[in-house]
């Protein structure tokens, strides 16, 4: 019961972020310079003709009109149709998201495959060789950018050694190596952070009853400091999530994948209002729902952190 | 518990043996595809709902028009046999080829020109050239292959409308039914449309009625949108990639050391330009304009900025067929540019605001130019980096700019490049006699009485400069030695894969 009524208020919540969200954007993207039926008329096209597009595309009514139209629409779930393209909002939304979200969850699977366990010797063997390293990757790491690194990755995996494509987007192999782009600099916070996180469980008090207890350094690293470690690291994993897809917008350029970042990028460019608004909708609900579980694992790792 | 770790073995196993099965591929024997790197994803596939060179330029292959410019640039015929124009130019009658097909395999008639126009000129359809169709006053279908234009009023480039890719003709029987033309479309040309992944790739297959015999030569295209130019030279030199339509002046010396590619230099029907706000001070001033004119080293900046080309007097591209040489009017000098700066007395105390398409590396390299060679002579020129909608909206459509920097894309008819100036378009230029040269070229049919109007136009913009005239620039073309017979449609810069084919 208590748990329903938890999922009931987040879902409210989740509701009432969309509506402000979404109201916001609608009033932002029409108050900045740009016109879409400017972009589907090119600049040869005469002023009659504009109008014309203006009319087909909507936006010849006052925005209050426009608002009332697209809040209408979207209770029922529609967001329209792409302004520049003609295609519904929800189609070419779908037509991109598992890309995306191949790639970020990819990307974050490479990251926490290499930040928990470095995090974790780092931490468990200060000053160790294990240590330095993961200091000096974490410093590059967050230093380099995903745009230079997706680069030298192509040259060097690509063009060089042609292990993998250099363009396409057909089959699994072409999201290694832009999976690795995002997840380079994601992983160097979940490391940091892990570390930090681990340093702070092994100086606390439990820890030496622990150990007076006689429990083996075994028992209380892994079972009992990483477990309380953990609760850190899962809330910044999840955050970190959220960027990768957003950040997935500069690897998709780079490697010319046909994802949700491309699709949005191309939309703030053209004006496409309705591709932006259900874009800017979508990202909130994903963004939301990761939370969501970034809570249910925090219960699931400490018990004593009720759901309330 | 153990039963779940089993089922969790079993499942890694599975998934691992798929993840496996996916990257080694099944790689069947195929025809060669010919491998095209299209910059960027066409907004949409439907010739009359955009004006976007993406899309002319990948259904260019897909669609036919009743005329076509050739490789010289000259109107030609296509879906029309031929056509005739009555003596008051306001009748024209096009014969149509017999046994042309559409992709769905409906015959082609009048009927589907009509369809077609018919759609244009509907309000629905919201076309950006509405209005260019809107003088056809009526149509008639006299039989299965003829169909009559009367127009209200004569327009001599009536024949370049008809050639431009947005005059593409749709089947009928799906222009009724409401087809989805902006992701399938279908046409009488060379390719049919096999598949469009948005923002990946654009797959063509060859359409084996074609009308012209024996074309295309390939079987396949496939237009593989890859955003970044560094990627589509690396993909040409790797053999991935057959042809790279524009390559950046910077990678041309690495392309030079490859044996496998070939390099192609064309002059482009680009118009670059400097343009002026002639409304705003110290721009009205005429001797300002002259000037910043004298202030340009313009070869240096074709040379450094564009990869190269030649200059241009006045604004005209130079290899059209109207163009006039002015580029003597005001040649490098930026002595004469101070002196005329003295004497209308502008000094750096006056802010030039110059706007540069962010979205257009080379502009925004030539502005940085232009920049500095204007500070040599003592003017404070700013530069502000813009997105390419704010452009057209506040710099283009409403004047809000003092210098920015574009190049204009050539038309198949000068009336589409002149139109509008002398009476207000966005430089803000202001001059009768211009105008009225321009209105009635545009309703001049024969060629010399036509040029000689223009020559007087360009002279007076050459004069006036209401524009810095930098020139037209050559584009690049990189492409695999084993590939031949790629053309670029002049004035459009649309592909044209009929002629090409591997060696």
């Amino acid at each position: 019961m208590e748990f329903f009524l938890f999922i009931l208020r987040r879902f409210l919540r989740l509701l009432l972020t969309i509506f402000i969200i979404s109201t916001i954007i609608f009033f932002v993207i029409r108050v900045i310079p740009g016109d879409p039926a400017l972009v589907v008329a090119g600049i040869d096209a005469l002023d009659e003709d504009i109008q014309a597009i203006r009319v087909r595309l909507g936006t010849d009514v006052p925005v209050s009109v426009q608002y009332g139209r697209w809040l209408a629409d979207i209770v029922r779930f529609d967001f329209g149709e792409s302004m520049i393209s003609g295609a519904s909002v929800n189609k070419l939304i779908m037509e991109r998201f598992p890309l995306t979200l191949a790639l970020a969850i990819l990307g974050i699977v490479l990251g926490i495959v290499v930040a928990i366990p470095l995090g974790v010797l780092s931490a468990v063997h200060r000053w160790s060789f294990w240590d330095y390293f993961g200091m000096v990757y974490s410093q590059m790491g967050m230093a380099i950018p995903s745009f230079w690194l997706g680069m030298i990755l192509l040259l060097v995996f690509a063009v060089k050694i042609p292990l993998f494509p250099l363009f396409g987007s057909d089959s699994l192999k072409n999201l290694i190596l832009p999976a690795i782009a995002l997840g380079f600099a994601r992983a160097a916070v979940i490391l940091r952070l892990t570390r930090a996180a681990m340093v702070e469980e092994l100086s606390r008090e439990y820890i030496i009853t622990a150990r007076a207890k006689g429990l083996t350094d075994r028992m209380i690293r892994y079972k009992h400091a990483l477990r309380n470690a953990m609760i850190a690291v899962v809330t910044v994993t999840g955050i970190q999530f959220g960027y990768m897809l957003g950040g997935a917008i500069i690897v998709e350029q780079v490697f010319s994948l046909p994802g949700l970042g491309r699709l949005f990028l191309y939309a703030i460019y053209q004006r496409d209002f309705p591709l932006i608004q259900g874009g800017v909708v979508f990202i909130a609900v994903i963004f939301s729902l990761v939370n969501f579980a970034v809570d249910i694992l925090y219960s699931l790792l400490n018990p004593k952190i009720r759901i309330s | 518990m153990r039963k779940t770790a089993k089922y969790g073995t079993v499942l890694f196993i599975l998934v691992l043996v798929i993840l496996m099965g996916m990257i080694s591929g099944c790689a069947k024997k195929e025809v060669k595809p010919l491998n095209f790197a299209l910059s960027g994803n066409p907004d949409t596939l439907d010739p009359q709902k955009t004006s976007g060179t993406l899309t002319f330029q990948t259904v260019k292959s897909i669609y036919d028009t009743l005329a076509e410019p050739d490789e010289n640039g000259v109107i030609v015929p296509a879906l029309a046999e031929s056509w005739d124009v009555s003596a008051d130019s306001l009748t024209w009658t096009f014969h149509l080829k017999k046994g042309v097909k559409f992709h769905n395999g409906d015959a082609f008639t009048s009927a589907d020109v009509k369809a077609t126009v018919e759609r244009m000129l509907a309000e629905e359809t919201g076309s950006p050239h509405n209005k260019e169709f809107g003088i056809i006053s009526s149509m008639d279908t006299p039989d299965e292959l003829t169909i009559v234009f009367k127009l209200s009023s004569p327009q001599a480039s009536f024949l370049a409308s008809m050639a431009s890719g947005w005059s593409a003709i749709l089947p009928k029987s799906l222009i009724g039914n409401g087809h989805d033309f902006d992701s399938l479309p279908v046409g009488t040309g060379p390719f049919k449309l096999e598949e469009w992944v948005r923002d990946s790739k654009v797959v063509l297959t060859k359409n084996d009625d074609y009308w012209m015999k024996g074309l295309p030569k390939l079987d396949k295209i496939i237009l593989n949108i890859i955003p970044e130019a560094s990627i589509q030279v690396q993909g040409l030199i790797a053999g991935q990639i057959d042809i790279v339509f524009i390559i950046d002046s910077d990678d041309i010396p690495m392309l030079d050391s490859s044996p496998d590619v070939r390099l192609e230099e064309n002059l482009t029907s680009l118009i670059m330009v400097m343009p002026m706000n002639t409304s705003v001070a110290p721009l009205d001033d005429l001797r300002v304009r002259q000037a910043i004119n004298y202030a340009i080293d313009k070869q240096k900046i074709l040379d450094i900025a564009y990869g190269g080309g030649e200059p241009i007097g006045t604004f005209m591209d130079r290899g059209n067929a109207y163009y006039k040489d002015f580029t003597d009017l005001y040649p490098y000098n930026p002595e004469k540019a101070k002196q005329l700066l003295k004497e209308a007395g502008v000094g750096d105390d006056v802010e030039l605001k110059l706007y540069l398409p962010q979205n257009y590396a080379l502009h925004v390299k030539a502005g940085e130019m232009y920049q500095e060679m204007l500070t040599q002579v003592g003017l404070n020129v700013k530069i502000q980096l813009i997105d390419w909608s704010t452009w057209i909206s506040d710099v283009y459509r409403a004047s809000k700019f003092d210098l920015t920097v574009i190049g204009h894309t050539g038309k198949l008819d000068p009336n589409g490049t002149l139109r509008g100036y002398g009476e207000g378009k966005y430089v803000q230029w202001m001059n009768a006699d211009a105008a009225s040269l321009i209105k009635e070229a545009a309703v001049t049919s024969k060629y010399e009485d036509r040029k000689a109007l223009y020559d007087q136009a360009l002279e007076i913009m050459a004069k006036e400069v209401p524009f810095v005239y930098l020139g037209s620039s050559y584009r690049t073309t990189g492409l695999r030695t084993d590939v031949s017979g790629f053309r670029i449609t002049p004035n459009l810069d649309t592909f044209d894969f009929r002629w090409s084919e591997f060696k």
